[in-house]
This record gives structure tokens, C-alpha cells and sequence, in this order.
């Protein structure tokens, strides 16, 4: 079999045409009517060219003003200025005076820009946002030129032009919002103090006062953000994936700096996006009012989400695509809702999309195009443009109340250049006339005085006591935004901070978390004695403790400032300090908290910050007669992190712990072992030295973790000695050298060479390798020795060692010599010439087989769905592929997959901690505050640092994907992996659709058991609750179906072979609901819980309905397999708000 | 853009004796002057008036005058805008390694303001000095005090032989612009004291020291009192109109004169302030370039081939140094 690593070679033989340009003959015709020939719409709906290059080009930006004129910043100098070139991005205003869908008036207002990245008009002129800078820019002598020029704002990084200040929006009140990306550093001055947003958030910004705040902090790159009806804020991430992201004051996402908590968004597993956009108005079909447009630029597509209300958060489903085009250089980055009703796009149209991966300078770089599109309903009239900025005082407050959100907020910022003293009496006639229920309406007037400059405080007050809780909220945030300057109600937020509705209760937290009150803390606490806390609650008050610490914590040290214990315990969880640990203990001890989820909570806060008498406590629950083993575990766990993290310990006589040792299993045996070693314990070491060489391999390797936390001279010894006794089992011998070069590489290094030369699988080599490369010396050590004469290994096995050498953080070019030389390997080939690559990619496009190579991609050696998903089903170590083949050029492709680390995805890179002891720690920091970093590492564990131990840390520039993946591929293999991955996203059958399949299952493994008991209690064997059972996880291919030939052949009666696979289904109401089967039905049988189903067939589909109440249940599908039965698909139907795949 | 209206060469200034040390200062030819501060600093280079008054007033017979303004918005004397991915500390860092490269004969350093407007919030997130900028004014100051002294060991230190004159300048006083934008009156009183205070180290340094807060108008601002014909946008930041004050209040604080009778409309002039408002674009892109991720950071295994495009930009602001150089002299000889 020919094997990968030689492909270099073959495909020198092949004939090779084309000179080094390579990809360039993908470029797609720019020609409009290609491009029109691309897209496909919904029913009733139709596109149109609104402009066009080359009266626009490159447009990033767009916003639309009072007057019905779309204003679009365009940058051909993205991504970076060459020397000699003039700043001469620009700025242009696209006018249709006729009404007939296509501009007919295009100019540019201003021409000497630099890679501008947001433009807003109002206030008389524009805000642009210019690279540093927020300027304004006005026209004051009428020839639809600049000629003012002012700085609004400076001090905005630029540390990556794809991350720059971006994404201006109105809000309904007239406030001005602002985005920024993950490298972004900024530090701006305003009349109120210097502002300092570090990596990725949203500003807050009212050019009136010169007030300017951090509203929220993280998300990658935060391209989207729009404020719904009631007034809360939903964002979109060019880079995150979790779809449509619900944000709130103090909100802290992925990827911030230093964040030590962070909240994700509501659509995991979904494509990236940039831009956003709430559909609203008359001309829209009645059903796409209040769904988000959300732009997958790397998809050709615009994704649309539906948002359910569900007592105070949200759920979103992703519905039909808005539009999506065959054509590859569609680039949606931007969508907004039109004066005529219709939906506008702006295409940045590009074959390539043009993050930093890309070399600056690519050929493929478009510099000259760029679209504006329109999508209207043909059969349904078009709204009449409003008049805004002629409208007298009663008129243009009338517009706040408009169908459409554009003139609502067009109308709102108009009122920001109008007298509130003209304006006033109209709005006070309008907000009287309302009546208890037109709460939205009320809500409406509260924004208009805001937006002229006379917020009516009274009014907010008012609504936050009415009885709409999407109300409620919407006036507290109202109020939020000047609750340090005015006087706030007390009495209000006494009441609100109580709300039955956990939204409201977030808001009242924000309006508190502003105010200088002593007290701040105690009131927000209360928000916790009510039903339904939900994560972004339980954020904000985490928040808050934190924040206002010096407020309560004086007070806590003496007694219980709160009205409940488990309220002190959640504040001192917060700051993850030991206060009122004692209350907290007497509590335990009087059974305050009951479920063992509590139990859990309160152990682990304890392990986390308690000193030696409260570990004691923590102990002597464990040794406790009857403690439940996940206690156990629990409570052996966290004193382990106490001794590990603190070095702290119980009090008491600590050789209580041999207890777990005497059984010498299990998992409590585990956790033992690890904390034996780490108490340096001695009493332990003849038990330990006993699992170690007793029959249990995971005890055994438990033992070795607990013997090398032991350490001394003695553990040395019976390491060395087992190591050598060459009539000792292997694997035995293979854990005494990890050990021991754990303790001592150079020790280790003399005892693994002999064993590395006897190894015959791969795992073998890789632990051995593994224990070195965790250690900064480690990689020099096995180098020297492997060096020597006499070290020759079987070319297999050095090649595994290579390879793992290769791809770690800890990456020593010695150590890869040393295996290279060991096995006689020729130096490996994996970079292609330009010429190779051209020849590569020719045999992609004409002999790649993408189905073929979605079963490579399944291969389980390949490891591909360990790391990444594809549309959330999957592994998160590495990024969600889901639309990996419309993002990406297939040059990049396969270059990354023969070099991982030549180009690494922003957010996973890998960090590099070295202690002060020599350990290497490489991965993803998932967290870390003043005392600790959290690592996440390539298997998904977490490992917790603490800072004080830390010598170094750095980004590495070794990607965390293996080298050599690609090893174990045939050659034609490989073309069909790439073809596949080419595939994702794009317009065909691999871009996942809106259908809610169900994409990750557990599948079963064959049992003993099952041969016999199916006879008595039929296929309901599968759905019984025996413990013994294995389920193992299992992702459904791109279309959503499971793959017969993939599961694992459980045996039934005589030669009956079944794969059985299952999933959880949450049940948010009690309702009727149903799902649908798909498959070659006569062979399949679905469950819930024990209860066999019977559905109604649909063409190819069984529909099954039931009546559940709220709560979860099992699913469970039972195929024959051998029958023919290929593979068979879930799709959930219904509202999703009512079920959902549990977590 | 809004028409400047100073008449440069008609106004007489420096009515009171400037503050100095020994010789009265004067330009050299071939002098490199750098400007180091924060949000005053760097959009002084936008305007160009600050660099052309004192062009000009160094004289006809100095040649070759060159600025470089590596000022920065935000900027504490922490460094804490000018660092990146890392601690504050990276920012004091790269300020000194670009003062090194820039070779300053002259350095003039401008820092105060975000301290004294932010004296109880904090102003750095140094972790030597993020708690201290936070426990009020007194603490604040001394703290200011002490870094302001470090960071120009620093780069005073790390400047190269050539450097022989340092003056430390006091921030432009606030202005109260009234409703809805907040008074000032506070903090420009607070201002006065950290002018005080860095008169003070520029005497105990050696340093001249340059009352620009005082030649500005200093502390006059009553609570609730609009100021009367504000320069400032929004209290704190200088328009148009501000920076040539600015510019003026520096030549008549370092002690030179502008004599003459040419007004700044004058189209020789405005040909000069557009020469200089090039170079110091073509600087910025040179020193503080974008995408520095890529091109010089964690990520410049990516793109960090086209770092060498960066240096491309020395040729071009020597090409238009001799630009402003001819244009100076065309000035003077109308003279």
C-alpha cells in the first residue's frame, strides 16, 4: 500500500501544466449576472442589484439616515497600506430618488480614509470609525463632500485590521454602540477618565455627554449586534460559533483577557457570522418579523435564527436560510433592513475571505469589487418611505411607534438634534393616551426622551411596577444607563431585585452593580431566594459580589451580612475566598443544603479556599460510614486540589486515608492513590507498591500517579527495579519508566530506550514519549540517550515518536533527529512545492470523492471528530469545520493538513506553561484570575496552575492538531479527505441545514448480557438501566444520519446482530411532541424510555408523537443490522422551545 | 476643513519669564525633537500647528529640524496604552525602544491628565500600581510622581547620547462647556496640584519644566461657570483652534519668539502644516504600523514576511522631511 508520506515523490511523476499561480483558476466570474445565476431564496422572495463596483467597491459597513440614504465605507486597502500608498478608502451614499429598487445616485463623501470599519450617519454629519479614530465628518457648504473633519474618539488598537473598531449602531434610545475584536487593545479618554477595553467587547457611547463605556467584554470577533423590540442586546461572532449570543451589562464571553468566568452563546456548533439584523415592518411576509439575519460570509450564505422567549432567557433556532448563493465570491458581511422595507446586503465579494491566514499580499485578494444587494417580496407592496427629518414634532413622535425598527430608530435619532422643549409636549400627549397594556408603546415614549435629552425617569419607574416582564426589563435598562448620576429608588429595586421574572431580577442586579450604595450586594443576593436563576442571573450577581467586594466582605468577616447562609456561601464562592466558611460548615453539619448538587458546590469551594481544620471537616465526610462513593470522590478530589493548588491538608491524623487504598480499585482507589503521593504520605507506599504491580491496570496506573507524587529515593528504587526486571509484565515495566522519568528524566531516559525498542504499539511509544515532553528537560534527556549507538528502534515505531515529538508544545529538534536516526527514517516530505500543490489540488477537484472521505474523516485512527465538530457535533478542541471548505482556498486545506502549525486559527493557539519545577502544560487557557491558571489540554482535561508556581508562559507556535495525521492515509485517501473538508458549508450536501437532526448519540457496546435476556424481555433489553452497560458517544455524519456499518454489533438471538444508539430529549413544557424517524423502517424500533413507539409513516419517515410532561426522557432506536439497514436519522420537530436535545 | 486663523508671525508672545534652567533654550540645527504623552500628544500630529510654530520659531538659520511625535491616546506614565498582549510593562518597554530608534536630541514629554481626572477610579492596570491609582488623590499623586520619575530613567536613560535637552510640559487646563457634558471645575483644580507636582521632579531631575497648563489659562474654572470661548470638543480635547494655542503657549514657553508678519493662511504656511501633517502620517504607519500581530507578534509565523514592507517607509518620510525642510525656507524667505 502506498503510503502518504511518499506522495511527494508520486506526484512529480504526474504531469504538472501550471505555472506557480495556484488556485487562481478558481476565481469565479465577477460578472453580475454569475453571481445572480448563484442565488437561491425563499418562495415569494426576490433579489436584485442595488450597487455595484464600480461605483462601490470593498464595502465592510453600512447604515442608512434619515433622508432613506445608504451610507457604505469601502476599503480596497484592506488588509494593510503599502508603503507609497495614500489613505484613500472611502466613503459613499447610494440613493434610490425613484423608489425603483436600484440606486441611481451614488457619490463619495469622503475619499481619504484608512481601512475604515463602521460608519454611522447622524448628528448632522457621520461617525466613522478610521483605523484609531472615531471621526465625524460633516458637509457644511451642501456639495455632498466632507469638508469638516473632527476626532470624536482615539486611542483604538490596531493590532489586526479584521479586528478593528466596527459594528456602529443607534440604539432605540439614540445611544451610539460600538464593537471591538479580540486583539483590539484600546484606551480612550473621555471628560469622565480614560476607558481601557483589553481584547474583544462593546462599547456603550452617548456623543452628547462624552460618555463612553464598556458594556460587555469578549466574543471573538463581535461583528454583529442588534437591540430587539423590547431593547435587549443580541450579538453575532465572526469567529466564536455559538450562533446568536444574548449580552447584558458586564457580560463576559470567550476569549477575554483574563476572565475567569465566561457565558456562551445560544446556537453552539453554529457558523461564524458578521453582521446582524432584527427583521421588521410591513413589507416582509408576517412570520420573518422579529427573526435575525445573521450573514455566514464563509457560506455564501445569510443564516436566519427565530428567538423564542422562555421566562427571561431566550432559545434560538436556526430556521430557512435568507439567501444563500453557488457563487464563491458572495461575501454577506453585513444586512440591514431598508426605508422601503426590503432587506439589503452588503457584499464584500471576494473568493477568499481575508483573515490574517491569508498572506497580506495573495493574489486572491480582491481589491476592486463589491455588491449591495436587495431582497424584496414582489407580491407585497413596499412600505412609503417616512419622512423623518422634515417631520414636525407630533409626526416624528408618531414614528417612534412604526412597524419599522429603521424609522423607529431613524425617527430617535433625529430627535437627538431636536429641542426637548419642542418636542416634549408631543411626546407627554402621546404617553398619557396610552393605556395599561401598550406597555411596548410606553416603553417607546421612555426611549424618546431619552433620546431628545429629558429622560423621563417617572415613566421607566412606572413600567418597571407594570405587569409586563419584557417591560419591566426593558425600563430597568432604561434606567441603567444613568443610575450612577441620578437618584435611584430605593423601594424599586427592593421590589424588582424580587421580580418572579429572572431577566427583570438581571437588570435590577446591572442598575445596583452602578450604584455607589453600601449595600449593593445584600439587595442583589435576594435575587437568589426566588425561582428559575438562570446562568446570565447567576453571572451578574457572581459579577457583583466581585466587583462591590469591598461593600460586604468587612461586614462578612464579622457576621452573615445576608439573609440566608447559602447566600454568604455564594459571595465568598464568588471571590473564591474562605468567608464565613464556619457559618457555611454549621450549616452543612445542620443539613441547610440538601441535594447533592449543593453538597457538591459547597465541597468544592471548601477544597478551594478552606484551611486545615475545615479540610478536616471535608475529610471526615468522606470517611463517614455510608458516604455515598461520588462523595468520596468528590471530597478526596478537592483535598487533593487543596494540597496541589494550596498546600493545604486536613488537620487530623491524615493515614486515616489507607482505608481507600485496602480495595485496591475503583475509581475511589484513584483519587486516593493521587492523594497519597500528594501528602507524601509513607503509610501509603506498601499499598501503592502493591496495586502497582497487582493485576488491575487502572489501579495500577493510579498507583503510579500516587508513587510518583511520593517521590524520594525508595519510589526511585521500585521504579528502576521494576523497569529492568525484564520477567515483569510490559506494560508494567512501560508505567515504572514513566515514573521514573517523571521524577528524573535522566534517570528515565537510560530505562527507555530498551523499552521503546520492544514496543509494538503505538500507544506505547506515545506514553512513554508523552512522560518526557511534559517536562522542559524531558525532550534533551530521551535525545542524548536515543543518540548512543545500540538504540536503533523498529522505523514504525520511531516514526510514532516522531511524529508526537513533533507536533508538542515542548518541541525539541533534538529529540526528532534522535527518533529519526533510531528508526533510519528519511526526512519526511510534507511540504509541497508550489508546483505539487497546483497538481494536488487539480486531483482534489477532479478525483476527490467527498463521500469517500467523510468515511476518512470518521476513521476513528484519524482522530479528526475527537478534536473538532461539524455544526456542534463533535470534539471542542479544535475549531467547528462546519464551513470550513466556503471559508477557506483548498491550497490552505491540505497545507494544514500536512503543517498544522503553519497556520493556526485565532482563539487556538497553544498556550505554554512551564512551572517552576520543570513541568510543561500546553493547551487552550480555558480561565484564569489572580490565583490560577486553567489549562485545557489536547485530550479536553483541565489542569489547574497555580500562578504562583508559574515560571513561564508563552503562545506557542506548534499548533495543539498532530503531525503526521495524514501518515496513516493512501494517498487517494487524502484527496478525498480534502475534498470533503472543500465540501463543508458549501452549497450542497455538505452544508447542514435548518432541520433539527439529532447529531450526537450514545451508542451501545456489545454485552454479555444481551444474548440471554433478549429472549425474555425482547429488544427493551436495550432500554433497561443495567450498569454494566457501555455507551459510547458517536456523531452523525454531515446530513444527520448514523451510519449502520459504524455501530457496534450487539448480539441477539442466534445470529441476530443489532446497533443500538440513543440521546436524551429535554422537555421544556409539558405539550405534545413528536419527532421523525428516518431509515429502512421495517428494520428499526424506537423507544422512549421503556416504552416502544409507533409512529405514522411519512413517505421514507415515521412521524412519532407523544404527550410528555416537562422533564427529560431517553430515546433509544434499536436497528437490525446486516438487513440492509444502512443508516437511519432523528429530526425533532415542533417548537423548538419546547424540546431539545439535553445536554 | 475649517479655516486656521492665527497670525503666527504677529503675535509677541511670552509675557512672563518662562521657568528655566541656566541657558535660555534654543533649536539646533539637526536637532530631532520627540513629543512623548498621551491623547494631547498624539492628535497634535492631525493638526500640524504645534510643529509648525515651533518650526518656525526656531528660526531661519537652524536647519535640518526634525519630529518625531510618538505620542499616545490614553497613554499613562505606566505605558499602559502602548502595550499590546502583555502587562503595562511591555508598553514602557516599547517607549523606550522607539525613543531609542528615534534618537531624540530634544525630548519633550507631556503626561498628567488621565491621573488627575481619574484619581479615585484608577488610571493604570500595572499590578504595581492599579490599587494605589485607586485609593485617592493624595496616593494617586505620589504615585504619578514616582512612576513619571521611573519612566523617564527609562527613557531619558535609553535615549543615546545625543539627547541634551529634556522639559517636562504640564497639561492644557479643562474647560467647562456645560449641560450635558460634565464639569470640569474639579479636576482642573486637581490638575493644578499635578502640575505643581511635576514642576517639582523637573527641578529635582534637572529637567526645564514648561507651564503649559498655566500659560493656557490654568486654574480658573468655577463649578458651574461656562467657559468663554472653549477650544476644547468636550472639556478635555483641543479642536482646531486649540492646538495653535497649544503650539504658541509652547514657543513662548520654551522662550523663543516669532517674529515676522505672515498670518498661518498665508499659502506658504499652509503648504508647510500640510508637509508635516505627510511625514507624520507616513511615520505612524512606520512606527505604530496595524496588524502588528501578525507582522511582529505571536502570529508573525503567518504573515511575518511582509514585516519587511515596515522599513519601506523610512525613504518616504526622509523624502518628505526635505519637503518640509524647502518649504521652511520658502517661508522664511518671504520674510
Amino acid at each position: 500500500m502506498k503510503r502518504f508520506i511518499l506522495f511527494g515523490l508520486l506526484l512529480l511523476a504526474g504531469a504538472l501544466a501550471a505555472p506557480a499561480q495556484r488556485g487562481l483558476k478558481e476565481i469565479p466570474n465577477p460578472d453580475v449576472k454569475a453571481q445572480e445565476a448563484g442565488f437561491k431564496l425563499p418562495a415569494g422572495a426576490k433579489i436584485n442589484l442595488f450597487a455595484a463596483d464600480p461605483q462601490i467597491t470593498k464595502p465592510i459597513h453600512m447604515n442608512w439616515d434619515g433622508q432613506g440614504r445608504l451610507w457604505v465605507v469601502g476599503s480596497p486597502l484592506y488588509p494593510h497600506i503599502k508603503p507609497g500608498e495614500e489613505e484613500t478608502d472611502r466613503l459613499y451614499v447610494l440613493e434610490d430618488t425613484n423608489g425603483d429598487g436600484v440606486a441611481n445616485k451614488a457619490s463619495e463623501f469622503a475619499a481619504d480614509l484608512h481601512i475604515p470599519t463602521a460608519v454611522l450617519p447622524g448628528d448632522g454629519g457621520v461617525y466613522v470609525a478610521n483605523s484609531t479614530e472615531v471621526i465625524f465628518l460633516r458637509d457644511n457648504d451642501g456639495d455632498g463632500k466632507s469638508d469638516e473633519r473632527k476626532i470624536v474618539l482615539s486611542g483604538f488598537g490596531t493590532e489586526d485590521t479584521h479586528h478593528l473598531l466596527h459594528t456602529f449602531r443607534w440604539g432605540p434610545a439614540g445611544h451610539l454602540w460600538m464593537n471591538q475584536s479580540i486583539y483590539i487593545h484600546s484606551h480612550v479618554e473621555t471628560p469622565y477618565g480614560v476607558r481601557r477595553l483589553l481584547g474583544g467587547g462593546m462599547w456603550h457611547f452617548r456623543p452628547e455627554t462624552g460618555r463612553l463605556e464598556v458594556f460587555m467584554k469578549g466574543l471573538v470577533n463581535s461583528w454583529g449586534h442588534v437591540l430587539d423590540e423590547w431593547g435587549q442586546s443580541f450579538m453575532t461572532d465572526g469567529a466564536g460559533g455559538d450562533g446568536i449570543n444574548y449580552v447584558f451589562p458586564r457580560f463576559v464571553g470567550v476569549t477575554s483577557p483574563r476572565a475567569s468566568r465566561v457565558l456562551r452563546g445560544l446556537n453552539p456548533g453554529q457558523p461564524k457570522h458578521c453582521g446582524l439584523e432584527i427583521v421588521t415592518g410591513r413589507h416582509v411576509p408576517k412570520d420573518w418579523v422579529g427573526t435575525l439575519l445573521a450573514p455566514d460570509f464563509r457560506g455564501h450564505r445569510i443564516n436566519r435564527f427565530r428567538l423564542t422567549y422562555k421566562g427571561g432567557s431566550y432559545i434560538s433556532t436556526k430556521i430557512e436560510d435568507l439567501v444563500s448563493s453557488t457563487h464563491r465570491a458572495f461575501r454577506p458581511i453585513d444586512v440591514k433592513m431598508g426605508p422601503d422595507g426590503a432587506i439589503y446586503i452588503a457584499d464584500w465579494y471576494n473568493p477568499i475571505i481575508q483573515h490574517g491566514e491569508v498572506d497580506f499580499r495573495d493574489a486572491r485578494r480582491d481589491h476592486t469589487h463589491g455588491r449591495i444587494w436587495r431582497i424584496s417580496f414582489p407580491e407585497r407592496p413596499l412600505v412609503q418611505r417616512p419622512e423623518i427629518v422634515k417631520a414636525q414634532s407630533a409626526g416624528l413622535v408618531s414614528l417612534l411607534d412604526s412597524p419599522e425598527g429603521l424609522t423607529r430608530t431613524r425617527a430617535a435619532v433625529e430627535l437627538r438634534q431636536r429641542e426637548a422643549k419642542e418636542i416634549m409636549p408631543a411626546l407627554e400627549k402621546w404617553y398619557v393616551s396610552l393605556k395599561e397594556d401598550q406597555a411596548l408603546q410606553k416603553l417607546r415614549a421612555i426611549w424618546g426622551s431619552q433620546a431628545v435629552g429629558a429622560f423621563q425617569r417617572s415613566w421607566a419607574e412606572d413600567l418597571v411596577s407594570g405587569s409586563n416582564p419584557k417591560a419591566r426589563a426593558g425600563a430597568l435598562r432604561a434606567l441603567y444607563y444613568t443610575a450612577g448620576e441620578e437618584k435611584t429608588s430605593r423601594a424599586l429595586l427592593e421590589k424588582a431585585v424580587e421580580d418572579p421574572n429572572p431577566q427583570v431580577r438581571l437588570w435590577a442586579v446591572s442598575v445596583l452593580a452602578q450604584l455607589p450604595w453600601p449595600d449593593t450586594v445584600t439587595l442583589a443576593l435576594r435575587a437568589l431566594e426566588k425561582e428559575g436563576v438562570d446562568k446570565y442571573l447567576d453571572f451578574a450577581l457572581w459579577s457583583i459580589c466581585r466587583e462591590h467586594a469591598s461593600r460586604w466582605l468587612p461586614v462578612a468577616q464579622e457576621r452573615n451580612p445576608f439573609r440566608h447562609t447559602w447566600q454568604l456561601f455564594f459571595a465568598g464562592r464568588a471571590l473564591k475566598q474562605p468567608v464565613g466558611i464556619s457559618h457555611v460548615l454549621k450549616s452543612l453539619a445542620e443539613g441547610e443544603f440538601e441535594t447533592e448538587a449543593q453538597l457538591d458546590e459547597v465541597i468544592s469551594w471548601i477544597a478551594n479556599v478552606g484551611e486545615a481544620n475545615h479540610l478536616e471537616v471535608l475529610f471526615s465526610i468522606a470517611l463517614a460510614d455510608g458516604a455515598p462513593k461520588s462523595r468520596q470522590i468528590r471530597v478526596l478530589r478537592g483535598l487533593r486540589d487543596a494540597v496541589r493548588l494550596r498546600k493545604q491538608r486536613p488537620a487530623g491524623r491524615l493515614g486515616r486515608l489507607n482505608r481507600f487504598l485496602e480495595r485496591g480499585n475503583g475509581a475511589v482507589f484513584a483519587e486516593a492513590a493521587a492523594l497519597a503521593g500528594m501528602w507524601k504520605l509513607e503509610e501509603a507506599r506498601e499499598p501503592l507498591e502493591k496495586a502497582f504491580l497487582g493485576p488491575e491496570t487502572v489501579s495500577s496506573t493510579a498507583a503510579l500517579e500516587g508513587l510518583r507524587a511520593l517521590g524520594g529515593a525508595k519510589t526511585k528504587q521500585f521504579f528502576s527495579t521494576t523497569a529492568r526486571n525484564v520477567g515483569m509484565e510490559f506494560g508494567k515495566r512501560l508505567r515504572a519508566v514513566v515514573g521514573q522519568t517523571r521524577l528524573d528524566p535522566k534517570a528515565g531516559a537510560e530505562l527507555a530506550v530498551s523499552l521503546l525498542q520492544g514496543a509494538r504499539r503505538a500507544e506505547d511509544v506515545q506514553v512513554v514519549v508523552d512522560a518526557f515532553l511534559v517536562n522542559k528537560n524531558g525532550p534533551s534527556a530521551l535525545a542524548e540517550v536515543l543518540e548512543r549507538p545500540g538504540s536503533a528502534m523498529k522505523p514504525s515505531m520511531a516514526l510514532v515518536g516522531l511524529n508526537h515529538a513533533g507536533s508538542s508544545a515542548n518541541k525539541s529538534e533534538a529529540l526528532i533527529e534522535a527518533f529519526r536516526k533510531a528508526g533510519s527514517l528519511k526526512p519526511m516530505k510534507l511540504k509541497l512545492s508550489s508546483a505539487e500543490m497546483e497538481a494536488m489540488m487539480l486531483r482534489v477537484a477532479a478525483e476527490g470523492s467527498a463521500a469517500r472521505g467523510e468515511q476518512a474523516y470518521r476513521r476513528a485512527g484519524m482522530q479528526c471528530i475527537v478534536c473538532h465538530a461539524i455544526g456542534g457535533a463533535g470534539g471542542i478542541i479544535g475549531p467547528d469545520l462546519v464551513s470550513i471548505g466556503a471559508s477557506a482556498p483548498v491550497d490552505y486545506l491540505i497545507e494544514s493538513m500536512l503543517e498544522p502549525s503553519k497556520k493556526i486559527k485565532e482563539g487556538y493557539h497553544t498556550a505554554v506553561v512551564t512551572t517552576q519545577e520543570g513541568d510543561v502544560v500546553a493547551g487552550a487557557i480555558a480561565r484564569q484570575d489572580d490565583t490560577e491558571i486553567v489549562v485545557r489540554d489536547a485530550k479536553g482535561m483541565e489542569i489547574r496552575v497555580p500562578k504562583k508556581e508559574v515560571a513561564t508562559t508563552s503562545v506557542s507556535p506548534v499548533s495543539l492538531m498532530p503531525m503526521g495525521l495524514t501518515a496513516q492515509l493512501r494517498e487517494d485517501e487524502f484527496v478525498d479527505l480534502i475534498r470533503f473538508l472543500s465540501e463543508l458549508g458549501k452549497e450542497g450536501p455538505y452544508k447542514t441545514t435548518a432541520q433539527r437532526f439529532v447529531r450526537a448519540w450514545e451508542v451501545l457496546q456489545p454485552h454479555g448480557r444481551t444474548r440471554d435476556a433478549i429472549g425474555h424481555y425482547g429488544k427493551k433489553i436495550f432500554t433497561e438501566n443495567i450498569e454494566s452497560y457501555q455507551w459510547t458517544p458517536l456523531v452523525t455524519r454531515v446530513n444527520g444520519t448514523v451510519p449502520g456499518e459504524e455501530l457496534p454489533r450487539v448480539v441477539g438471538r442466534g445470529k441476530e446482530r443489532y446497533g443500538v444508539a440513543r440521546f436524551r430529549l429535554q422537555v421544556n413544557e409539558a405539550a405534545r411532541i413528536s419527532f421523525k424517524l428516518s431509515g429502512k423502517l421495517s428494520d428499526l424500533t424506537v423507544f422512549v424510555d421503556g416504552t416502544e413507539m409507533k409512529g405514522s409513516r411519512e413517505g421514507v419517515s415515521d412521524v412519532i408523537e407523544l404527550s410528555r410532561k416537562k422533564g427529560t426522557c431517553t430515546v433509544t432506536v434499536v436497528g437490525l443490522l446486516g438487513g440492509g439497514m444502512e443508516e437511519f436519522s432523528v429530526e425533532l420537530l415542533g417548537n423548538p422551545g419546547v424540546i431539545e436535545v439535553a445536554q | 476643513m475649517k479655516a486656521s486663523c492665527y497670525l503666527i508671525f504677529a503675535v509677541v508672545l511670552s509675557a512672563s519669564a518662562p521657568l528655566l534652567p541656566a541657558a535660555p533654550f534654543a533649536f539646533r540645527s539637526d536637532d530631532r525633537v520627540a513629543l512623548v504623552g498621551n491623547t494631547v500628544v498624539e492628535r497634535a500630529q492631525r493638526f500640524g500647528h504645534v510643529e509648525t510654530l515651533l518650526n518656525l520659531a526656531a528660526g531661519a538659520e537652524v536647519k535640518g529640524l526634525t519630529f518625531r511625535n510618538i505620542g499616545w491616546s490614553g497613554d499613562s506614565v505606566f505605558g499602559d496604552a502602548r502595550s499590546y498582549f502583555g502587562a503595562p510593562k511591555e508598553g514602557r518597554d516599547r517607549l523606550q525602544r522607539v525613543v531609542k530608534e528615534v534618537k531624540p536630541t530634544v525630548l519633550l514629554v507631556c503626561y498628567g491628565t488621565n491621573a488627575a481626572m481619574t484619581a479615585k477610579k484608577g488610571w493604570t492596570d500595572d499590578p504595581a500600581g492599579a490599587a494605589r491609582s485607586k485609593a485617592g488623590d493624595e496616593e494617586s499623586l505620589s504615585l504619578f510622581v514616582e512612576t513619571y520619575g521611573k519612566l523617564l530613567d527609562l527613557i531619558v536613560g535609553g535615549a543615546g547620547t545625543e539627547l541634551r535637552e529634556v522639559v517636562l510640559i504640564s497639561p492644557p487646563p479643562l474647560e467647562n462647556l456645560g449641560h450635558p457634558l460634565p464639569d470640569q471645575s474639579a479636576n482642573n483644580a486637581r490638575l493644578a496640584i499635578y502640575r505643581d507636582a511635576i514642576r517639582d521632579l523637573a527641578g529635582a531631575r534637572g529637567h526645564r519644566f514648561l507651564d503649559l497648563f498655566q500659560r493656557m489659562g490654568g486654574n480658573k474654572l468655577k463649578a458651574g461657570e461656562q467657559s468663554r470661548g472653549p477650544l476644547t470638543i468636550n472639556g478635555v480635547h483641543y479642536g482646531e483652534a486649540g492646538y495653535v494655542l497649544i503650539g504658541e503657549s509652547l514657543v513662548g514657553g520654551l522662550g523663543l519668539t516669532l517674529s515676522g508678519n505672515l498670518s498661518a493662511n498665508d499659502s506658504s504656511v499652509v503648504a508647510l502644516r500640510k508637509s508635516i501633517m505627510e511625514k507624520n502620517r507616513l511615520f505612524f504607519h512606520r512606527w505604530r504600523p496595524s496588524n502588528e500581530t501578525y507582522l511582529f507578534l505571536f502570529r508573525k509565523h503567518e504573515q511575518g514576511n511582509n514585516a519587511k514592507e515596515i522599513p519601506m517607509f523610512d525613504p518616504l518620510i526622509e523624502k518628505e522631511e526635505q519637503s518640509v525642510e524647502s518649504l521652511r525656507a520658502g517661508v522664511f524667505s518671504k520674510l
